[in-house]
């Protein structure tokens, strides 16, 4: 009993605890959180070395509780009767780096992690079936329209739903039919990150220009989403936009305003 | 003493170490120069030939045929003693310039085939953009020839080129004057270019032969008229070559004749 | 007359545009010398800001070490200068051979600025001469004033020669509006292309960022004599004289951000594209790693108060806390350094249904990360508060309440910032990114009121005991050399980041870069890039103050009078 209240106080089971905790949380606590997922391995690693150098900051900051902490690494160096531990230890480790090295080259069959820019940065000017448009600035034109609008998301609905449906799905959340099929998954308007953090006329951007049309930072794979400029006129492109912000109640970000400088 | 500086030295590297090595672990992307095809009114035929070395090498697929094999002249070598292509282009038809000639020939391949090649060439026309195609009509004149294809060009003839346009467009009516005979279909369609069926035809695609026995006629249906949909698993690189134009070019009577036809090759 | 001008255009039209430099090429060449130059351009420019700070408090509290310490800066600053001026003369040469027709255009612009350059330079080195020469000289009554207004000079030199570079580099960024590809160079004013969108928040940065800088490498150098000292009271001088380099450098930092934020910001506003390149784009990643060295400066500079406590009397009461203080930084870092984006496997992005993590996403985002970054700047000022505290004893009858005040001050202030960031979550962007004003104002608020009050507090404070500069353990100074180090590489990722949002542009969409090399790097060999521009730069500053050791009179008088070794190390 005093052993472990005396290990629960002593800097190194403390340390190592702590690692422990956060490790159990990150993996498997966050997971279990309503609406979570598994955290990706590198986002594991990344906190996990953030937590590192936190404990390593707590033991060292202090000049007994620095001492305190090492007295069981020496001893296991040192101490005779850790003999066995000693040992077991010099061959752990190497084979702990030569597993990580291991997986680290091994061959497998999943791709490599990959990094997508989900919003590249977008031209200043496209040209739409060889007709020059600036898009910087550029506001959605039907918006000025405001008591046909809800025409416009009736026309905006039907377009929707006889072209994007299949991946973009009936919730617009990108869990279509064809969705599990893609690599990148088609773009979830539902979620914060999408249309909510964007100018329509980004949006329009994407649609015209597509997957063909995305920079290289859009790589490396292919996004599998049509350049919809050969089979939808602007007016239906506008129109379906407008049914994506109307029908998820997203609003578009919209243009800093210019021109009211400081200097 | 000089452990203190060892130590400090030590200390500096391993910083900058883990600071290069976490910079390097993340996925590396590189801002490339935009190659926009987006030729404007200034654009030299250095930037053309170069756009369209690029578009004939890769996207076009042009490699895929005039280059390997047999199945099409080699455009960037000599060919049997004519030149290389910028040179010859303006001899294979009379009255018509060099550029004239390679326009047609990526407009309507079929309109004269070079002696001693099936008219197996898809309209490039209707699969890339008009200033890809006019890219790599540059590319082919500084093969050997002078380069006069201008911006003027690029606007000029963009009529009925957008993807999707009328069907039947290119090879002027239905393919082979509406026949229904699949054997007919399949040489003069092109198919034979790419698929063996029997004795006849290349190995670019995979053998038609059996094709019966290991697909459905729906199978078949969809493979001819969106051929990328499924990919013969040993034919993941010729992804994209075989044309997607077939819904376009053949009748409705023309495609389930060939579709019954090739279902029934056991 | 005509035809000899068209005839000369001519020849001038046919210089190549580019030549290409042996072994590396021609960008890593001008990288390099850019590079190492603007280290050594922050570090002369940074420590005369601050050697006049330290001259001023000694001559106003009569206290002789500052008066060393800004003497001891000074000199180092001597073979500083004529690093930064051979580095800036082998950029000149560079720029000149390697991309003639680029510093041709640079050069049709702003000739007149380079003269003045040039002229303002030659004034900023002899009044360098006469402020570090005549130290002994004007030592006492008026003539020590007038030796101070030199180091006033002195700075109002170097502040105008970098204001004038900086306009250079930044119309590449952002050349005003009304200049196109086509504008005759001849014909566009000096003034209109140096009042570019950026300029003024690029100096207002670098000013600042210098005297983060300067006191890094002052700390680190100070750090270095720690560990070679032989003696007690050597140990004390440069453990004192650390002390003061890392409180500038972390005190300048906290106020750093919002300059950033206003260059960022004015970016956007100037092109929108080029600001999503920065923040979106194939940059994005950078952040995370700027987040990730952040925390590594935030985390050293409390580790270094922390540890420092130990010898001061009366901090144990408040060694409880810190560790809760930890917390809160290790959390903040956390929060800050997660990505928006993340890096998955397929299967992992196919778990989290793209690749925003549905939970950890909601930390992804400019909300979450000026939240964390906001605590973060708070815990560190309470980290300084406790290390001004420990040793005093307040004895204002209004002490308690004092403390309250500001306690009450932190709180009130922390919760702004969490108000805001978890509201910024329910706003428009366009809203949102106004939050972040008030999230900052209110941590400014806090920081000044609480220190105006813990000065009147301070008055007549008794001690608790004195600092016992010196005892210090050696790991502490290698945590301020881990803060130098980081600043240093810091200054050359950012660097690389505002040179590299202009892409394929030497001016942005007015001159295209055509060289071979025209393509921005990805960040890892960017990030090799810098290491070895840290390397060159360390290497080379430790020459220097090699040097100033070789010629240093002994400033240690009792020391040597007691037969003490302080010779070279």
């Amino acid at each position: 009993m005093n052993g472990i209240r005396a290990a629960i106080r002593h800097p190194f089971w403390q340390a190592l605890a702590i690692l422990v905790i956060a490790f159990v949380a990150i993996e498997f606590g966050i997971p279990v959180l309503p609406d979570s997922a598994d955290v990706p391995a590198s986002v594991v690693l990344q906190y996990m070395v953030t937590v590192l150098v936190g404990v390593l900051i707590y033991v060292s900051d202090n000049e007994q509780r620095w001492t305190q902490f090492r007295e069981p690494i020496r001893a296991v160096l040192v101490e005779p009767r850790l003999t066995p531990v000693r040992w077991s230890l010099l061959a752990a480790v190497p084979a702990l780096v030569g597993w990580v090295a291991y997986g680290q080259v091994a061959t497998r069959v999943e791709a490599p992690p990959i990094l997508r820019s989900i919003h590249p940065a977008p031209p200043a000017e496209i040209t739409f079936r060889s007709r020059p448009m600036t898009l910087t600035g550029l506001e959605n034109p039907l918006r000025a329209v405001r008591d046909s609008l809800p025409d416009f998301v009736g026309e905006g609905k039907r377009i929707y739903y006889q072209n994007c449906l299949p991946c973009h799905g009936d919730h617009l959340d990108g869990q279509g039919h064809f969705a599990p099929g893609f690599n990148p998954l088609p773009a979830n308007f539902q979620d914060d990150g999408t249309i909510a953090q964007l100018t329509e006329s980004f949006v329009f951007w994407r649609i015209a220009k597509g997957g063909p049309g995305l920079p290289r930072e859009g790589a490396p794979w292919n996004s599998a989403m049509p350049a919809w400029e050969d089979f939808l006129t602007e007016r239906e492109i506008w129109a379906v936009i407008l049914f994506l912000y109307e029908q998820t109640g997203r609003r578009p970000r919209t243009w800093e305003k210019t021109g009211d400088g400081h200097d | 003493m000089w452990a203190t500086n060892l130590r400090i030295v030590a200390l500096v590297l391993g910083t900058l170490g883990l600071y290069t090595l976490i910079a390097n672990e993340i996925p590396q992307v590189q801002s490339e120069v935009p190659q926009t095809l987006a030729l404007g009114a200034d654009v030299t035929p250095e930037q053309l030939v170069a756009a369209g070395e690029r578009v004939f090498t890769g996207a076009g697929g042009c490699t895929a045929c005039h280059g390997l094999g047999t199945r099409a002249p080699n455009l960037l070598t000599d060919e049997k003693g004519t030149g290389l292509i910028g040179e010859r282009c303006g001899k294979r038809e009379p009255g018509k310039s060099c550029k004239q000639y390679l326009y047609e020939s990526l407009d309507n391949p079929n309109a004269s085939v070079v002696p001693g090649y099936e008219p197996i060439m898809p309209a490039v026309t209707r699969q890339l953009p008009p200033a890809q195609v006019w890219a790599v009509i540059a590319f082919l004149e500084s093969q050997g020839g002078s380069v006069d294809v201008t911006a003027s060009d690029i606007p000029a003839q963009t009529p009925g080129l957008t993807p999707g346009a009328s069907p039947g467009s290119a090879g002027g009516g239905a393919l082979a004057g509406g026949s229904t005979d699949p054997m007919t279909l399949f040489r003069v369609g092109g198919c034979v270019g790419c698929h063996k069926l029997g004795a006849e035809g290349g190995a670019v695609g995979p053998d038609l032969s059996r094709i019966g026995a290991r697909q459905t006629a729906s199978q078949i249906r969809v493979s001819i008229l969106d051929p990328d949909a499924r990919i013969t698993p040993g034919f993941e690189n010729f992804k994209g070559i075989m044309p997607k134009t077939f819904g376009d070019q053949l009748t409705a009577a023309q495609l389930e004749a060939l579709v019954r036809f090739l279902a029934a090759r056991r | 007359m005509a035809d000899g001008a068209l005839l000369l255009q001519a020849v001038v039209d046919s210089l190549p545009a580019y030549r290409e430099f042996p072994a590396i090429g021609s960008r890593a060449a001008v990288w390099i010398a850019a590079e190492v130059h603007l280290m050594f351009a922050a570090f002369v420019l940074g420590v005369p800001l601050f050697a006049v700070v330290a001259e001023a408090i000694g001559i106003f509290n009569k206290e002789d070490r500052y008066d060393r310490l800004a003497k001891e800066f000074t000199r180092l600053l001597l073979v500083a200068y004529s690093a930064t001026a051979i580095w800036g003369v082998v950029l000149t040469f560079f720029l000149l051979t390697l991309y003639p027709r680029f510093f041709r255009y640079l050069s049709a612009i702003f000739g007149p600025s380079m003269w003045l350059y040039v002229g303002l330079f030659f004034l900023e080195s002899f009044t360098l001469y006469l402020y570090y020469y005549g130290w002994e000289r004007w030592k006492q009554g008026r003539a020590k004033w007038a030796h101070w207004s030199l180091g006033i000079l002195l700075n109002v030199w170097g502040t105008i020669v970098m204001f004038i570079a900086n306009s250079w580099l930044t119309y590449m960024m952002s050349p005003p509006r009304d200049v196109a590809p086509a504008t005759d160079p001849t014909t566009i004013k000096v003034w209109h292309a140096i009042a570019n969108a950026t300029w003024m928040p690029i100096n207002v940065h670098r000013l600042i960022a210098n005297v983060v800088f300067g006191g890094a490498i002052v700390a680190a150098y100070a750090s270095y004599r720690f560990l070679a000292a032989r003696s007690d009271e050597e140990r004390a001088h440069y453990d004192w004289m650390g002390y003061v380099g890392n409180f500038i450098a972390i005190s300048a930092l906290i106020v750093l951000p919002f300059a950033g934020y206003w260059l960022g910001r004015e970016i956007y506003e100037y092109d929108e594209s080029m600001g999503i390149t920065m923040m979106g784009g194939f940059m994005s990643w950078l952040w995370v790693i700027q987040a990730f060295l952040i925390a590594v400066l935030f985390l050293a500079g409390n580790y270094y108060l922390w540890v420092g406590m130990e010898r001061i009397p009366g901090a144990e009461r408040f060694r409880p806390y810190t560790k809760w203080l930890l917390a809160i930084l290790v959390v903040g870092a956390i929060v800050w350094g997660t990505p928006h984006t993340m890096i998955a496997t397929s299967k992992e992005i196919a778990a989290m249904g793209g690749s925003h993590h549905p939970f950890l996403g909601v930390l992804g985002v400019m909300s979450a990360k000026n939240t964390a970054v906001n605590l973060m700047i708070l815990t560190t000022f309470l980290s300084f508060l406790m290390y001004r505290r420990a040793n005093k004893r307040p004895v204002v009858p209004w002490a308690r309440t004092g403390t309250q005040i500001q306690a009450a001050m932190f709180i009130v202030a922390a919760a702004v910032v969490l108000f805001y960031g978890i509201r910024g979550y329910f706003v428009e962007a366009i809203v949102r990114i106004g939050y972040s004003v008030y999230q900052v104002l209110a941590v400014l608020a806090c920081i000044v009121g609480v220190t105006v009050i813990d000065v009147m507090l301070g008055r007549g404070a008794v001690s608790r005991g004195d600092i016992q500069w010196g005892k210090m353990p050696p790991r502490s100074q290698y945590a301020l050399f881990i803060l130098a180090v980081t600043f240093t590489w810091l200054m050359g990722l950012m660097g690389f980041a505002r040179s590299g949002i202009r892409q394929h542009w030497h001016v942005w969409q007015v001159m295209r870069d055509t060289s071979t090399s025209a393509a921005t790097p990805a960040l890892g060999y960017a990030a090799e890039m810098i290491s070895v521009c840290v390397l060159i730069f360390l290497a080379l500053v430790a020459f220097v103050f090699w040097l100033g050791g070789l010629a240093e009179k002994p400033t240690f008088v009792q020391t040597e009078a007691t037969g003490g070794v302080h010779v070279g190390h």
